[in-house]
């Protein structure tokens, strides 16, 4: 016995879901949606869940995180209940009901600790500029450039890079955890012999690199009138965040060889990819500020407030580091120095808040939902077969 | 009557384009048809409906002075009318013409016989020439019809119905049993699509009402007994007094004063026992007429009220009219259901209530729904009590609850803070435009929650509360609970209890039990007793709206009927042969109009036709041992002879 529970609605309306009460359950979401199986009236089921506050059942569903945002249910909605944006909704949700810290549910439902976060971090880094900055020589290199390694030592640097990343890895992971709790073990109804999880290991890793389910859409790429079978948005939605990814690697991992006094010539690989990264964040940043201005996908006729805030953050991040960059080369070191820091003080609370706590986690969720999914129905098999 | 009679018949053979003519060979069936005696004229054309034929056959009929004809083309369902007002055009008396259906009956239906079917037509052409050999010259009676219209029940729908027939210059009688006008309407507070509460609509019509010379309206009667026919009833109306001086001038405070005086305290019917009232009581201040009234049945007669009021007379006394009226038109409406006890915990769980209930509760309350005392936040809604029913009598839809209570769930909405909706339904029917309520109630948050019809939702006390469960069928039955601070049955219509009009009448009543109309969907407001009309809820479960519908088209039928100031009457009713009759009443037994009664002629009882109550059905026929009752149409003569042609 369930007791029905209408408080779920009024919470989820914070989340971005403001429209699924008017659903009457006549099922056309599930009828075109690609999900949907027999067994699974997807997303019928996690309106219905939500409308009737069942909160224990949804916290145990990976369905939202095998919906990428087709849009298709919410065109089809003959009452614009808008199952799509409460897919999204109860992505969010579902990410504040993982984070055992309770700040993620801060931040997607209030605005004031959204920005207040923000603030407060950017504010951190720059009093550790203000303190512990190095000399803000005027003189250039050799070459012409300027000396940042001078003023912000990347040794020094890296250190924090590091504190950073394992309170990032920290987080995300304990979150993804309380997903497993979540999802795998409370469910009783299903024994999983060990040997599966690794026998599934390479759905994770390869949805984890592509991300490829978003490619899946009826919206198709045309290029030179030639048809492809993959969707504009995925190849937006992949240069975006592989280039989000390399950065981040570039700059935890590497670097000393990244941030370097030296001027290279243009084919030099540190020039090169950080063109590429510049590139695939520009473009998909174009993109997706586009989307969400435009309306015209049914993925961005919706934008609730950290959709913004992540999209203004990573601009904001994408364009002081170019600037960085041609600051250095032409040797203009004061400017240099105020874009350094400016830069990291959009960066930091960027990672900070998003990687473990809102819209980048969603990259992590999605590749462990279809882990887990395929885990759990390859388990059915197997019990079965039994 | 004998064939010799008709020696100058006219056949018309129709080839009806080429739709009879592809597989009946109608020249032949004319030259088999001109063989017979007493046919004078037989022709074939192209189209016997057509203008020019029609005038071709009234020239035939004058010249050769035809004393019958026959046309054998399509159904008479489609022409038998055209063609009898050719007859009658020509002088000829339209029951002398008989109709063959040689196209459905031959060239359709044996489309692949041809041979065959010319046949059949022949047969069928031969049997209509006999057949109208006995035909009889019939003409229709006509009867007297008062321009007076009783209408019972000032209900909404009584109350339209009596102003719309008041302006198309019918005297109408308005007749309401309680003391109040405004029936069920009057209970209700605001009132789904306009808004306006129901006490405004009565008041508006109530005004209305009054400024028409020729409408009479009487509370506190009732029609005691009716006799007569269409045009022509006879109706006894008894009149109970309010006990009150017709020329008070009703003082509110004052009035409470007497209220208050009055010693004797019953449960409140206008707020479904809600609250209690006294024996003098009006329900609310805007209630019409003005003058309040004293309930007989359970006034004591203490006097206490007397002694407070010069214009209260407990001495009045019943009061009898007689009216004499054209037609009438009932609209005396429907209870609520009144759910068993124990039905979803009825009379057994405390907050339990009904539909009506919660209505009268939101008119009885103020800035906070408050119910036995305790604030309510969580109101659960079971729909479909009394309606629909699996195991019990009444399989209807009552039509208007679904909206109705999605209706009053958004008012609630509105009016008070912090209240949860929880439906549990078997399916919304908030049909056509009222559909964008259950969307509005959908967007407010309300809870929609399907059951099966074998599994309905448990109410059940948990502590101090009452939790609704059910298997919700969205959820593929899952097993939920709600927990609520008021159920809400939401209760459909019934026939009124007290249906006392439909003996006094002989109204039919459906097995449904409510009132029965002859076709529903051709003749929607007559009954089978000519001259009584239904209308409003008294006929089948309708919201407002669709009740005045009715009630306007049962309005200008009855005035149709009565405005000429007479009736004409088919001519093709039963009648008896005196002599053969040996009164056995088998034949008043079968009759269901109540058309025969026994009369004395020559000495001995014998039965006798009421024309105007007579319908021709012919049940009274094949019941009479003496063979003393034909159907004029359709005599034994005119059947014989058909069957006999066609044995030929």
């Amino acid at each position: 016995m369930s007791k029905v529970n209408t408080a779920l609605a009024s919470e989820l309306q914070y989340y971005g879901a403001k429209e699924f009460s008017a659903c009457y359950n006549c099922g056309n979401c599930t009828a075109i949606c690609s999900l949907a199986s027999e067994n699974n009236e997807f997303p019928r089921k996690m309106i219905r869940l939500s409308t009737l506050g069942l909160e224990n059942e949804i916290e145990s569903s990976l369905e939202p995180w095998l919906c990428y945002y087709c849009g298709e249910c919410s065109s089809t909605c003959p009452r614009q209940a808008e199952p799509g944006e409460l897919m999204m909704s109860l992505r969010r949700y579902l990410t504040a009901r993982y984070d055992w810290t309770g700040l993620s549910k801060r931040f997607y439902t209030s605005e004031i600790w959204e920005l207040g976060a923000i603030f407060l971090l950017a504010a951190f880094i720059l009093v550790m500029f203000i303190f512990f900055h190095g000399p803000m020589t005027t003189e250039l290199t050799a070459e012409g450039g300027v000396k940042l390694n001078t003023f912000a030592p990347w040794k020094t640097i890296e250190i924090g890079d590091w504190i950073m990343a394992a309170l990032l890895g920290f987080f995300l992971l304990s979150n993804i955890f309380n997903m497993y709790l979540k999802v795998i073990v409370r469910n009783k109804n299903i024994k999983i012999p060990i040997k599966l999880y690794f026998t599934t290991l390479w759905d994770l890793g390869f949805n984890f690199a592509t991300q490829w389910e978003f490619s899946k859409s009826e919206n198709k790429t045309k290029i030179a009138g030639k048809q492809f079978n993959i969707s504009p948005y995925w190849i937006m939605h992949w240069l975006l965040m592989s280039s989000y990814v390399l950065m981040l690697i570039l700059i935890i991992v590497f670097l000393g060889w990244f941030q370097t006094d030296n001027i290279y010539q243009w084919w030099h690989p540190q020039r090169l990819l950080g063109y590429y990264a510049t590139f695939g964040l520009m473009a998909g940043l174009i993109y997706f500020f586009y989307n969400r201005i435009k309306k015209e996908q049914e993925s961005g006729k919706h934008s609730h407030f950290s959709d913004w805030v992540f999209l203004v953050l990573l601009a904001l991040t994408t364009i002081t580091g170019i600037l960085v960059h041609f600051f250095r080369i032409y040797g203009l070191p004061m400017s240099t120095y105020y874009m350094y820091v400016f830069h990291l003080m959009v960066l930091f609370p960027m990672l900070m808040i998003e990687v473990p706590f809102s819209k980048w986690s969603h990259l992590a969720y999605r590749p462990f939902a279809i882990y887990f999914a395929k885990v759990i129905s390859a388990a059915e098999k197997v019990n079965s077969k039994d | 009557m004998a064939m010799e009679e008709k020696n100058k018949i006219g056949v018309y053979i129709c080839h009806c384009g080429s739709n009879i003519s592809d597989y009946v060979d109608v020249e032949k069936v004319r030259e088999e048809v001109a063989k017979i005696k007493h046919v004078s004229i037989s022709k074939t054309t192209m189209f016997a409906c057509a203008d020019a034929t029609q005038n071709e056959i009234v020239q035939d009929i004058q010249e050769n002075d035809l004393d019958a004809i026959v046309v054998a083309s399509c159904s008479p369902k489609l022409h038998l009318d055209t063609f009898k007002n050719v007859a009658e055009r020509a002088g000829l008396n339209p029951y002398n013409y008989v109709q063959i259906n040689i196209r459905e009956q031959c060239s359709w239906a044996h489309s692949d016989k041809p041979v065959q079917a010319t046949e059949k037509a022949i047969q069928l052409v031969k049997s209509g020439i006999a057949r109208v050999g006995y035909s009889e010259a019939l003409i229709k009676t006509k009867i007297s019809a008062e321009n007076v219209v009783v209408v019972i029940g000032a209900g909404v729908s009584g109350m339209r119905s009596a102003i719309e027939l008041a302006d198309l210059g019918s005297y109408v009688y308005l007749i309401e049993r309680e003391y109040f006008v405004g029936g069920r309407v009057s209970q209700w507070g605001e009132l789904f699509t306009t808004n306006e509460t129901g006490k405004e609509i009565i008041s508006r019509l109530y005004h209305k009402l009054m400024e028409y010379k020729n409408i009479t309206l009487f509370t506190g009667a009732e029609i005691i007994s009716s006799t007569g026919t269409v045009g022509n009833f006879d109706i006894q109306v008894k009149i109970r007094p309010r006990y009150i001086k017709p020329g008070c001038k009703v003082d509110p405070e004052k009035l409470q004063k007497v209220i208050d005086a009055c010693p004797v305290e019953i449960p409140d019917v206008f707020n479904f026992n809600l609250t209690t009232c006294k024996a003098i009581y009006k329900n609310f201040e805007s209630e019409f007429p003005e003058i309040p009234a004293i309930d007989p049945d359970h006034c004591t007669r203490c006097g206490e009220c007397e002694k407070l009021c010069d214009d209260i007379d407990l001495g009045q006394q019943d009061e009898f009219v007689n009216i004499k009226a054209g037609a009438i038109l009932i609209n005396t409406g429907y209870d609520p259901y009144e759910p068993k006890t124990g039905e979803f915990g009825y009379k057994e769980i405390e907050n339990v209530i009904t539909l009506p209930q919660l209505k009268r509760l939101i008119e009885l309350s103020g800035e906070e729904l408050i119910y036995k005392n305790k604030k309510i936040q969580n109101i659960g809604y079971i729909y479909c009590v009394g309606s629909r029913q699996k195991d019990g009598e009444n399989k209807y839809c009552s039509r208007y609850c679904c909206t109705s209570t999605i209706y009053t769930s958004i008012v609630i909405k509105n009016k008070y803070k912090n209240i949860h909706n929880y439906h549990f339904d078997k399916s919304i029917r908030t049909y056509g435009k009222l559909e964008l309520l259950y969307r509005e109630a959908s967007e407010n948050g309300d809870v929609f929650l399907q059951f099966w019809d074998e599994d309905p939702p448990v109410v059940s006390r948990n502590g101090n509360g009452t939790v609704v469960s059910i298997k919700d069928m969205l959820t593929n039955g899952k097993e939920l609970e709600v927990d609520c601070d008021l159920v809400v049955l939401v209760t459909g219509m019934v026939p009124r209890q007290d249906n006392k009009i439909a003996d006094i009448l002989k109204a039919p009543i459906g097995r449904d039990k409510f009132f029965n109309e002859i076709h529903p969907k051709l003749r929607p407001v007559e009954t089978v007793i000519d001259g009584v009309l239904i209308s409003g809820a008294c006929q089948g479960p309708k919201n407002i709206s669709e009740s005045l519908k009715s009630s306007l088209s049962a309005a200008s039928k009855a005035n149709s009927l009565v405005k000429k100031g007479e009736i004409e009457l088919k001519p093709t009713i039963a009648f008896i042969d005196k002599n053969a009759c040996v009164w056995c009443d088998e034949c008043m037994k079968a009759c269901p109009f109540d058309a025969i009664i026994k009369v004395q002629s020559n000495g001995k009882d014998v039965a006798e036709i009421v024309e105007a109550k007579c319908k021709g059905g012919g049940m009274c026929l094949p019941v009479c041992p003496e063979n003393a009752i034909n159907l004029k149409g359709y005599t034994d003569n005119e059947m014989e002879a058909m069957i006999t042609a066609l044995a030929d």
